[in-house]
């Protein structure tokens, strides 16, 4: 009897650990998405402010030239090639930028602010993201995890090789 | 950028009754906060009491247990934890903000029991322990809930690294700048004046360190005076210093905030020679801001926010000799200690709540992507209705 109770109570822990494991790593899995969509966005918006600039008078015709091609290969990335395709356009923005002093009417400036706003913003979201994706790598390593297969059939997270100090 | 009045929780590990860098920290957001139109409760260990602000919230009295070298007034326990968990339940929030979460109190408790856009402060700076890395498995799967992880410097940022393998996006404690600009300098407080400001009482604040390299300093200096504000009694400080030297030791007693200005302004030389246990060197920021020379020890938390040298003189920390040699140096150059004052007051502006709050906000926006509301987490909610305990 004693056996029994033993057994029922081991069981029933080994149960509680497997739920738990599997709603800790979904709600990474649904940390990772929720992240990434939030990166996306920001990302598109900041490419499509680039060719905004690209058409304002802002920019001479070849640094135009450059952010135009760099914000669409950007927005048509796909998922593997898309960090590599923003540092490009971080670097074509970081040069415009730097030439920023000779920019006077006030619709320009705007621009040029929220670019900057957006700037501090997307820093964040990578941390956050890459946090998350690193959590989520790190967790499904593990020999529970793995043995139990709590993660079903979610993709692995892709690690994005976004440079820290982007633009 | 939102501009509907969002509700914020905010959890303060530690007691309200006492004063600390959390605890100011805490209050000093929650008023940003607040006056930015949001709606903000505090939950926080405190007696219960009429002096409470109106956005705090008591979850009990606190206890006091030894952690990480010093005691710590928190709370915990199955009392507090059902607190916290109506608390949240009842709060209809929509982002928890959790101060501490890795230290056994309310913070943590919140972060177990809580689900949806929560983001984490990281306060303390500690050196690599064993102990905590081995307590990183249990902590693990609650500190991977946070949204959005915040370290308020540079040292708490590396001290969550290496024990947790978490990374944080740094966010300075903040101050309100413009407090401290207008201080007026008085001619009481001036020539080779050198200020501490604190409870002296207390060893780790460093006033030890100071006195010891006191000596040194007035064979070089003889009209050298220290100027020392804050709470304690200063009979048994003087007990220790040499007889001949008792009179170049000034006490103040506790200061206002605008006398404080004033004795930023005035003072040649602002030092804290704290020894340790310090998560964020505010006051040092508050020297900055009020345009004072800063002198302080090296220890992590203040280098970050000097800049390593930059924007104020470091010296070895507990080294009296050092200190004295640092402090004659700078009262003899007094271009030096402009230049060095000039570079502290620009820097200060970093730590103005005018921006360290919008960076804040920053984060809050972006762990509030998915709009849900915070709620009691319900992985857990199966097990507690089977075991009864809802």
């Amino acid at each position: 009897m004693k056996n029994v109770i033993l057994f029922a109570g081991l069981a029933i822990l080994i149960f509680w650990y497997l739920t738990f494991s599997a709603s800790r790593l979904d709600r990474l899995h649904h940390r990772v998405e929720t992240s990434w969509a939030t990166l996306d966005s920001l990302l598109q918006k900041r490419a499509a402010i680039a060719l905004e600039v690209a058409r304002s008078a802002i920019t001479d015709p070849a640094t135009s030239l450059l952010l135009t091609a760099s914000a669409y290969q950007a927005r048509s990335a796909d998922v593997e090639d898309r960090s590599s395709a923003e540092s490009v356009l971080s670097g074509a923005l970081g040069m415009m930028l730097a030439e920023r002093e000779s920019i006077v009417t006030k619709s320009d400036q705007a621009l040029l602010h929220e670019l900057e706003e957006l700037t501090d913003k997307i820093k964040i979201a990578i941390a956050i993201h890459v946090e998350a994706v690193t959590r989520t790598q790190l967790i499904r390593r593990k020999l529970v995890f793995r043995l139990f297969r709590l993660a079903g059939k979610a993709p692995l997270p892709v690690t994005y090789e976004f440079e820290a100090d982007a633009i | 950028m939102i501009d509907r009045t969002l509700r914020i929780g905010i959890v303060c590990p530690y007691s309200w009754d006492v004063p600390g860098g959390v605890q100011n920290h805490i209050r000093d957001l929650a008023e940003f906060l607040i006056n930015n139109g949001h709606y903000v409760e505090v939950l926080a260990p405190a007696t219960e009491s009429e002096d409470l602000p109106d956005y705090v919230v008591s979850a009990g009295r606190a206890v006091s247990i030894p952690y990480n070298g010093a005691v710590a007034r928190v709370l915990f326990g199955v009392g507090a934890n059902s607190r916290v968990r109506s608390w949240i339940n009842d709060g209809d929030f929509d982002l928890l903000h959790l101060h501490e979460p890795a230290i056994p109190s309310l913070s943590l408790l919140a972060c177990w029991a809580g689900e949806g856009a929560m983001v984490g402060t990281f306060h303390a700076a500690a050196k690599y322990q064993k102990a905590i890395v081995a307590i990183g498995p249990i902590l693990e799967p609650v500190i991977e809930k946070l949204s959005a992880r915040i370290a308020v410097s540079e040292s708490a940022r590396l001290t969550l690294t290496a024990h947790l393998e978490t990374d944080a996006i740094v966010i300075p404690n903040g101050i309100y700048a413009d407090n401290y600009r207008d201080g007026v300098s008085r001619t009481e407080w001036q020539g080779n004046t050198i200020g501490f400001l604190g409870r002296f009482e207390e060893d780790r604040k460093g006033l030890p360190v100071l006195l010891d390299a006191l000596p040194i300093i007035s064979r070089f200096i003889p009209d050298i005076r220290v100027l020392i504000a804050g709470p304690g009694d200063s009979e048994e400080v003087l007990e220790k210093v040499d007889p001949q030297l008792r009179n170049r030791v000034e006490f103040l007693g506790k200061i206002s905030e605008i006398d404080k200005a004033d004795f930023l302004a005035s003072v040649s030389l602002y030092i804290a020679p704290n020894t340790g246990g310090e998560s964020f060197g505010i006051i040092l920021a508050e020297a900055m801001a009020g345009g004072a020379a800063v002198v302080a020890s090296d220890i992590p938390a203040f280098a970050d926010v000097l800049g390593n040298g930059q924007f104020g003189a470091l010296f070895e920390s507990e080294n009296s000799e050092n200190l004295a040699k640092v402090i004659i140096d700078l009262l003899r150059d007094e271009t030096k200690r402009r230049e060095l004052a000039a570079a502290g007051a620009v820097h200060a502006q970093r730590f103005d709540w005018g921006q360290v709050g919008v960076e804040i906000f920053e984060v809050y926006e972006l762990a509030m992507v998915s709009g849900q509301k915070v709620s009691l987490t319900s992985e857990n909610r199966s097990w507690t209705r089977l075991l009864g305990r809802d």
